[in-house]
């Protein structure tokens, strides 16, 4: 009876921890501070190897770097962890309640009016992943999504339409924000730079991302570096509602 | 339930590595650090039956 009452606070324990590092990693990948992270995860696993097998001296060094690189990454990354307490307050929770349907439905319109026009837009919708990194390089809004805010923002010859938008939980967040280009060799040749980033931004996090090209007017989405082409209204619709609430498609 | 499992899958993994690491490491210094009190203990308990002013009775 003892045996399994430590068998289930182990277990719980491990699931606290591994909640922990998830969150952690989750939003450390967004932004700058993941190679730092990596850096500290691999010297903590050095420092664990090296006691274990008693390598004293090294273990000795590894103890100081460990410290002194816990104090550089709080100091660094002071911003970003203030950000992310305060996000734990306020945004993660509050995604059970969004409107999902309203803000595809504003997104779907939007890309349409501007597939006509023939004007380009670059959108990525944030998941699990954060987009602070990205956010942070283009001009902050923080609107309500609708489509007569996003046709206006990719409206050529004004101030905001170069590079793309972040659509975070039912806000705009950003404008302008710059993507990284897609280094995969096997991209034809033919996409343009706003394709490029698309995917780019798609292998790198779990966004959405929206692109309506300026030449043809066609609506593509990239999604984990896969590019889909030439969308109608209705697959856009389905594949944002597939893609923006996962459980839909396995509750039918 | 099966888009929950598939989405980030590698990092997490890597959580539950670095998770079950945390543990057994936490486990195993906090076990060390039950051993050492109690090592302490007994030799100042030792100490104290040893020293000479143990045995002697008060003098009425």
């Amino acid at each position: 009876m003892n045996d399994y009452l430590s068998l289930i606070k182990m277990l719980i324990e491990i699931g606290i921890l591994w909640f922990v590092y998830y969150g952690i990693l989750l939003f450390a990948r967004g932004t700058r501070g993941v190679y730092v992270l990596r850096g500290i995860i691999l010297i903590t696993l050095i420092f664990i190897i090296t006691k274990q097998l008693g390598f004293e001296r090294i273990n000795w060094i590894f103890t100081k770097i460990f410290a002194l690189s816990i104090l550089a990454f709080l100091i660094i990354f002071q911003q970003e962890i203030r950000r992310g307490l305060a996000n734990i307050g306020q945004r993660r929770w509050s995604r059970f309640f969004l409107k999902e349907s309203e803000i595809i439905s504003e997104i779907t319109s939007a890309c349409f009016l501007l597939s006509k026009r023939k004007i380009g837009a670059l959108i990525a919708i944030e998941r699990e992943t954060r987009l602070e990194n990205y956010i942070e390089s283009g001009i902050e809004i923080d609107a309500k999504v609708n489509s007569e805010l996003l046709i206006t923002i990719f409206t050529p010859n004004t101030p905001l339409h170069d590079g793309g938008i972040v659509i975070s939980g039912e806000r705009v967040a950003a404008t302008g924000c710059l993507f990284p280009l897609t280094q995969n060799p096997k991209v034809s040749s033919m996409l343009g730079t706003r394709h490029r980033a698309a995917l780019g931004l798609s292998e790198e996090t779990d966004a959405i991302v929206v692109i309506v090209s300026e030449e043809t007017g066609g609506i593509s989405v990239a999604i984990s570096g896969r590019l889909t082409h030439d969308l109608d209204r209705e697959s856009l619709e389905r594949v944002l509602s597939n893609l923006y609430r996962p459980d839909k498609k396995n509750s039918k | 339930m099966n888009n929950w499992i598939i989405n980030n899958f590698w990092i997490k993994v890597v959580s539950l590595i670095l998770a079950v690491i945390t543990w057994f490491y936490v486990n195993e210094e906090l076990i060390k650090e039950k051993h050492m009190t109690r090592q302490l203990y007994k030799s100042s308990v030792m100490s104290q039956v040893q020293s000479p002013s143990y045995d002697k009775k008060p003098v009425k």
